[in-house]
Order: structure tokens, then C-alpha cells, then sequence
């Protein structure tokens, strides 16, 4: 049963929010600027684990990345996504945490820390699924030649499934999962009890 | 699921042709001359095309995920996802209006506001909403 003494828990989190946000952004401005580079080596090298040779790349451009391949032609088959909508997730994620009671009380920031490596797990696996997308159905004849129509669908079913039901749920998941006890009080349910 | 194009071609584009609508119908009473061709929302001024994962639709089938997951009666899930349908369909439009305006006076903050500033802004309100369901009509009242 919820926790009537508790009941202003909720407004309090409301509240909160705003200033959260803000503070989120401001927190995301500033390691994007290290993060994104950090994504795209992570991203390539990941691709080029099992190509032989191994030819992905994956450059930083901005605030986004270009995704190609250095065998080919260079002027074909490249393809540029931004990287502030693959991990802008950071932002709602880190705003519900700083939100809770208490976000940097000892034994949390592990806590945080693990949340922070799963999305970011996300991330790289999001312009992974980018990449091979592209290599499987946007390089012409190579990519006739390389990549089944099975490989073809699973890709573009991979990537879509990375950049909406995984960016939009998942900083909701890891919410509940990195603070439960604090999730579950705003509910109204006190497990201490 | 909805990545599957039967469900894609019969679902998800008209629900984001009928958003479009939506924000056109808001629009015009803001005084601009919008019109909706396909899922672009286009004035003389400006003009936004809403993609997959812009029309509210993820944040809805999350919000309901969530209601539907939750144990509670069956009457005060269906009036949670109804509710929580209409407000975050309601959030949207104000979200593609703002963008809009955003796009009229202050282009080069559209990609800001766009990205990282309104789809924060969802994720949010979907799970500020859930949480509101939960605590005030979700679960009954404790006796006094």
C-alpha cells in the first residue's frame, strides 16, 4: 500500500526536475566534446574485430560521424549520422537520477557509473548497426556480394531497434534499476519497512 | 513490432499523418497558413516533416507498457492509458508547434531543440505521467 506520509515524496521529485534537467544538460555539454571521439574509435574498432581487412571507419565530423569504408571509392558509399541523436539519451537518463533524493550519497555513484557504461554500451552498438546497415544495403554491388538479404534485414532490424524502443526506454530502465529503493519509494512503496 | 512495414504502412504512417494534422489545426489558429502534404507540416514561413520516433508514439506504447505492466485493477489501466494516450498526443503537437516556431525565429537552435531538448522533454513527461498514475490512481487510496 503506498506510504501516506510519504505522499509529498512525488511533488518534491517534480519539483526537482527542471533544475535536474538543466544540470544534465550542462553535464552532457560538457563530455560530449570527449565522448564523441571516444564513440567513434570504440564503434570502429568494434566493426573491425571481424573483417578481414579491416576497413570500417568510422570519423568523427563534427557532432556527428561519417561511416564508410577505406576500400572503396572515396567518394562513394559514406554515410554521416549525428551522434547528438544517438546519445542524447544521457540527458533524461542523468535528469531522473539527479531528480531522487540525495543522487551523490555514498555507494551511489557506482551505481551511476554502471548505468552510464551500459548506455553507453547502447551508443557504440547504435552506430555499429548504423554501419553495417549501410554496408549491407547502400554499397551497390559490394553490397550484393558481401551481405545476404537475411543479413540485410537483421541489420535494419537491429538498427531500428537501437535508435527507438533501446534510446527512448532505456534510460527509464536503468533509472529503476540503479536507484529501486527510490523509484519504488516515489511510488508509494517502502521496502525498509 | 512497429518496425515491421505492414504495421508501419497501415499504423504508424497515419497516426503521424493524423499528428500533422493536429499540428496544422493548432497552427492555423496561431494565424499561420499551414498546410499537411503527406507528413510535412509546411507555411510560408516554415516547415517540419514528422519522422518515425517524432509523433509521441514511442513515448505512448512506453507509457502503456508501463501502465499495463503495473498491477493494478483493470478499469484503472484502461483509464490510465486513455489518459496518458491524450496527454502525451497533446504534448507532441505542443512539441512540433514549438519546433516550428523555433524553426520561424531561431533556426539555428532547431537542431538543439529538436533533438536533445524535446525528446528529453518526452522520455520525461512519459515517466513523470506513470509515476502520477502510480501514486494517485493506480493503487487504492490507504484508509485513514
Amino acid at each position: 500500500m503506498p506510504s501516506p506520509d510519504r505522499h509529498d515524496e512525488l511533488g518534491v521529485f517534480f519539483r526537482r526536475l527542471p533544475l535536474a534537467l538543466v544540470a544534465a544538460v550542462a553535464v552532457w555539454l560538457a563530455v560530449r566534446t570527449a565522448y564523441n571521439p571516444a564513440l567513434c574509435w570504440t564503434a570502429q574498432a568494434l566493426t573491425r574485430l571481424y573483417e578481414n581487412p579491416p576497413a570500417s571507419r568510422v570519423i568523427l565530423d563534427g557532432d556527428g560521424a561519417l561511416l564508410g569504408r577505406s576500400d572503396l571509392r572515396a567518394n562513394s558509399g559514406w554515410l554521416r549520422i549525428s551522434l547528438t541523436q544517438v546519445s542524447f539519451n544521457l540527458v533524461p537518463l542523468l535528469a531522473l537520477l539527479f531528480a531522487l533524493p540525495h543522487p551523490f550519497r555514498r555507494g551511489r555513484w557506482s551505481r551511476l557509473l554502471q548505468a552510464f557504461i551500459i548506455l553507453s554500451g547502447t551508443h557504440v552498438l547504435t552506430v555499429v548497426w548504423h554501419l553495417k546497415f549501410l554496408q549491407a544495403t547502400g554499397m551497390g554491388a559490394w553490397s550484393q556480394a558481401n551481405f545476404s538479404n537475411l543479413a540485410r534485414e537483421a541489420y535494419g532490424m537491429l538498427q531500428y531497434f537501437f535508435d527507438i524502443p533501446v534510446t527512448f526506454a532505456l534510460p527509464l530502465l536503468l533509472w529503476v534499476a540503479a536507484y529501486p529503493d527510490d523509484v519504488f519509494s516515489l511510488l508509494g512503496f517502502d521496502e525498509r519497512r | 513490432m512497429l518496425a515491421l512495414r505492414p504495421v508501419n504502412d497501415r499504423l504508424v504512417n497515419p497516426y503521424t499523418t493524423f499528428v500533422a494534422h493536429e499540428s496544422r489545426l493548432m497552427l492555423n489558429l496561431f494565424g499561420e497558413r499551414a498546410t499537411v502534404t503527406g507528413q510535412s507540416l509546411s507555411s510560408p514561413r516554415f516547415a517540419v516533416t514528422i519522422y518515425n520516433g517524432c509523433n509521441g508514439l514511442e513515448a505512448i506504447l512506453i507509457f502503456i507498457s508501463g501502465v499495463v505492466a503495473f498491477p493494478a485493477p483493470w478499469q484503472r489501466k484502461l483509464i490510465g492509458a486513455v489518459a496518458g494516450f491524450l496527454a502525451i498526443q497533446v504534448f507532441n503537437v505542443v512539441r512540433v508547434v514549438s519546433l516550428f516556431y523555433t524553426g520561424v525565429y531561431v533556426p539555428q537552435w532547431f537542431g538543439v531543440s529538436h533533438i536533445f531538448v524535446w525528446q528529453s522533454l518526452v522520455i520525461i513527461f512519459g515517466v513523470a505521467l506513470w509515476l502520477l498514475w502510480v501514486r494517485r490512481y493506480a493503487l487504492p487510496r490507504p484508509a485513514r
